[in-house]
């Protein structure tokens, strides 16, 4: 409302953060969880006087630098880009809570970012001890990058004693935070191995791929037993409707939430029955459908916390189309098109009003919706008369929980309704149950149908 | 002119905004200089990949000054992080409007970056499986490196014209703004452009020095090398920023020009520091660096205090409303201090250690 709408076609933007975080998150655990996986395999290869381990661990360095410090920087930036274009009320209200947060994990990433040089090409080159040092500086910066970035993330869906406090202490150390650390360390420790057992599985000596690829394992099944634990606890500490909303109040995120345990089982059981008791026939194929498997969860997980924070962006603070619910009373009593800076015209145009409702839509709903593609308008309003378009709009938030009121004058609403209905002209079979607003409905509906 | 601006969040700055205003520019300058040596590394790297096809001097450039770039493409996005943020706090209701306005053109910055880093990656670590081909994996990373500067240069301008914003609004579907050619653009392009070509000049100047051990001789034709580039690019830029200065609106350029003793006398100090940069080159690469980084410090204070101007009349970040957050400001400070400190020490390990191999053994 208060900055321009970006809708890119098809997709909509909330599926381009989602695209860019899925894969930023699948490659920004490992770059905690390897961090941890690369000093303590080294440490077990000076310990056993193994140096096959050491070349394994020197050329897993190689693969986690080219994945981490390119593709998990950039995509970190690419998060940061995206959620400016597509929600830049909400990241400045993020950055204005947490700049300081965002400025600390902004020194540990130089440490991380010099550590991991350090530590690739310093192998041939540093003492065995400075080098195992340099290895658990970067575990550490990396670990505390993810300990600030989780508790801002946490924050958007329990915001808990900030929305009374305002202060930062409150907002960072909020309710989820520290479950959801939890979850997130047993997440990256278990991502190191699988990424270890993709470089494991390429290992020519059959006999140190057996040994790897079945250590690797074991750090896959270590974290995956905690990651169980750690989600109750991080349930447990959600608001009531976004439990409610992933246990069957809303089927498709019902759906993902089982999707996601079914994918972790899946990573399990294959793990353990695979290179845990078999390593000898573990292979390169192998490796990649478990990592296949691996981030299939992450992104049904991930989607499932999104999902659950709706109707808001900043819980109990801001709708998910920016509009604060501060402002929903003045907004309602001034309007929409008065209170929105980007549209075309502040008044409902009375020769046009589609053309208004249009503008509402951009302001109000194209956020979360596209017309055509993802969470299509057109589909979702399609069959359906301009009574029942007006009524789901009218009792938006009761019908739907997850989605805000319709916030608007009732001229406004018109427009909107006028808008929606021609999108679809086919003729309409759906009519509204409800026995009073049939028979409001009845002496507007003429062969004209759609006007006014 | 319908001028429309965002309105601030509800949302107090967590510092005064001179506070702010001094990290902005401060980080600028620590990422201006890993900047400068990428994108006019990049292409040094690309003129000396083709002609090192029948030069062993560029030859054994390229090969050896590809090593370091990925390290360089690394700081320049990590110290890009802060001064962003600062931006986005202080400027946030100009920068994400312009921002959106060019969304496609914005967004695309990730992934000319991503093939950019990875094509210093391939181009560094493959240049001997790539042979001659290598050049035109370097002058295609130069070339994206270029785009993403350009698309820098465009929404940074954007952000200081507040008075198009609705007029581009209006004039296209959002986010298909591409930019503007018009002369202060360009100006402002090349002006950042020639400035990156001698720095980096100066830097392979600079890192001849380590190569001296190993291969005296083409140290010392590397140092010639990078000073002859670094002088011939500076004197370019007495033109680009003679340019640049002119296509200023007449009120800013008046400033820079005796009207504002504090802004001429910033402009003059940078100018006599390159100066000065140019005639140490030959003799002290030290003190020509100093003078240089003087120069590019003066020239970041010089850039904000042009876009405070061009700001004055709509926008003034002093009006924000503040609430100081100290105690996670001084955290900040501490761990700042601390994290060098540690990035610091590791260098001094790295640098101190022997090379032979000791960590495998």
């Amino acid at each position: 409302m208060n900055y321009p709408v970006w809708e890119p076609p098809m997709l909509g933007g909330g599926l381009i953060i989602g695209i860019i975080a899925v894969l930023h998150i699948f490659v920004s655990h490992f770059a905690v969880g390897g961090g941890l996986f690369l000093p303590l395999t080294e440490r077990k290869a000076y310990r056993e006087n193994n140096p096959a381990l050491l070349e394994y661990v020197k050329s897993h360095t190689k693969f986690f630098v080219l994945v981490v410090l390119v593709f998990g920087a950039v995509s970190g930036a690419g998060i940061w880009w995206s959620i400016g274009l597509v929600n830049p009320e909400a990241t400045a209200t993020l950055i204005h809570v947490f700049v300081w947060g965002w400025a600390i994990e902004w020194v540990f990433f130089i440490v991380e970012i010099a550590a991991a040089f350090i530590y690739y090409y310093g192998w041939d080159r540093m003492d065995a001890k400075t080098h195992l040092t340099v290895g658990w500086i970067y575990f550490v910066s990396a670990w505390m990058s993810l300990f600030v970035i989780n508790g801002i993330l946490a924050f958007m869906l329990t915001p808990g004693a900030w929305l009374e406090s305002r202060s930062f202490a409150a907002a960072f150390f909020n309710p989820s935070m520290l479950p959801s650390c939890v979850v997130r360390t047993a997440v990256s420790v278990a991502l190191a191995g699988v990424y270890g057992l993709v470089t494991a599985a390429a290992i020519r000596d059959v006999a140190l791929r057996m040994e790897v690829v079945r250590y690797a394992a074991k750090w896959v099944l270590a974290g995956t037993f905690v990651i169980p634990l750690g989600g109750v606890w991080y349930i447990a500490t959600l608001p009531q409707m976004a439990r409610e909303i992933s246990m069957g109040a809303a089927p498709a995120v019902t759906i993902f939430a089982g999707l996601s345990i079914f994918f972790s089982l899946l990573v399990v059981l294959f793990t353990f029955f695979g290179p845990y008791e078999h390593p000898r026939y573990f292979n390169l194929t192998s490796a990649f459908v478990i990592a296949i498997m691996a981030l299939s969860t992450t992104a049904v997980t991930e989607w499932v916390r999104e999902a659950v924070r709706k109707p808001y962006i900043i819980y109990d603070y801001m709708y998910a189309n920016t509009l604060r619910l501060d402002d929903v009373a003045r907004v309602r009593q001034k309007g929409i098109l008065r209170s929105a800076l980007w549209v075309r015209s502040h008044e409902v145009d009375p020769a046009n009003p589609a053309r208004s409702g249009e503008d509402i839509f951009r302001v109000q709903c194209a956020l979360c919706h596209t017309v055509d593609g993802y969470n299509s308008i057109r589909f979702a309003v399609k069959g359906w008369s301009r009574q029942m378009i007006d009524y789901q709009l009218l009792h938006l938030n009761e019908l739907k929980g997850f989605m805000p009121p319709f916030i608007g004058t009732e001229e406004e609403r018109a427009a909107l309704v006028k808008w929606l209905e021609e999108l679809n002209p086919q003729p309409r079979t759906l009519e509204p149950s409800y026995p009073g607003e049939k028979a409001r409905a009845a002496p507007q509906a003429g062969p004209g149908g759609a006007q006014r | 002119m319908n001028l429309v601006i965002p309105g601030p969040v509800p949302v107090p700055l967590p510092a005064p905004a001179w506070l702010l205003q001094l990290l902005l520019v401060f980080t600028f300058i620590l990422h201006l200089l890993p900047m400068n040596l990428l994108m006019g590394g990049a292409a040094m790297l690309a003129v000396s990949s083709y002609v090192g096809r029948n030069n062993p001097h560029h030859r054994e450039l390229t090969r050896r000054a590809s090593r370091l770039m990925p390290p360089v493409v690394a700081f320049s996005i990590t110290l890009g992080v802060a001064p962003l943020l600062f931006l986005q706090l202080l400027y946030g209701q100009l920068f994400y409007t312009s921002s959106v306005l060019m969304a496609w053109a914005w967004l695309a910055v990730i992934l000319l970056l991503m093939l950019g880093y990875y094509g210093i990656y391939w181009f560094s670590m493959q240049q001997e499986e790539l042979g001659t081909r290598g050049f035109w994996v370097i002058l295609v990373t130069a070339i994206i490196f270029l785009h993403i500067m350009m698309i820098f240069v465009q929404n940074m301008s954007l952000l200081e014209r507040p008075q198009d914003f609705y007029s581009e609004f209006m004039a296209r579907s959002v986010g298909a703004y591409l930019g503007s050619l018009d002369a202060l653009t360009l100006a402002r392009f090349f002006h950042m452009l020639v400035a990156s070509f001698a720095v980096a000049g100066l830097g392979v100047a600079l890192v001849s020095g380590v190569w001296k051990g190993e291969a005296p001789e083409f140290a010392a034709w590397a140092r010639r090398y990078g000073v002859k580039w670094f002088l011939a690019w500076t004197g370019v830029q007495f033109l680009a920023g003679i340019w640049f200065l002119l296509e200023q609106p007449t009120g800013i350029r008046a400033r820079f020009l005796g009207g504002d003793r504090l802004a001429t006398a910033l402009l003059a100090l940078a100018i006599a520091l390159a100066v000065l940069a140019m005639l140490a080159a030959s003799r002290s690469l030290a003190a020509s660096c100093f003078a240089i980084v003087g120069t590019i410090s003066l020239m970041a204070v010089i850039r904000h205090l042009v876009r405070l101007e061009r700001l004055r009349s709509y926008f003034d970040a002093h009006t924000l409303p503040v609430e100081g957050q100290w105690v996670v400001f001084g955290i900040f400070a501490v761990l700042l201090v601390a994290g060098l400190a540690t990035v610091g020490w590791m260098l001094y390990k790295f640098f101190r250690a022997a090379s032979a191999p000791t960590a495998s053994a």
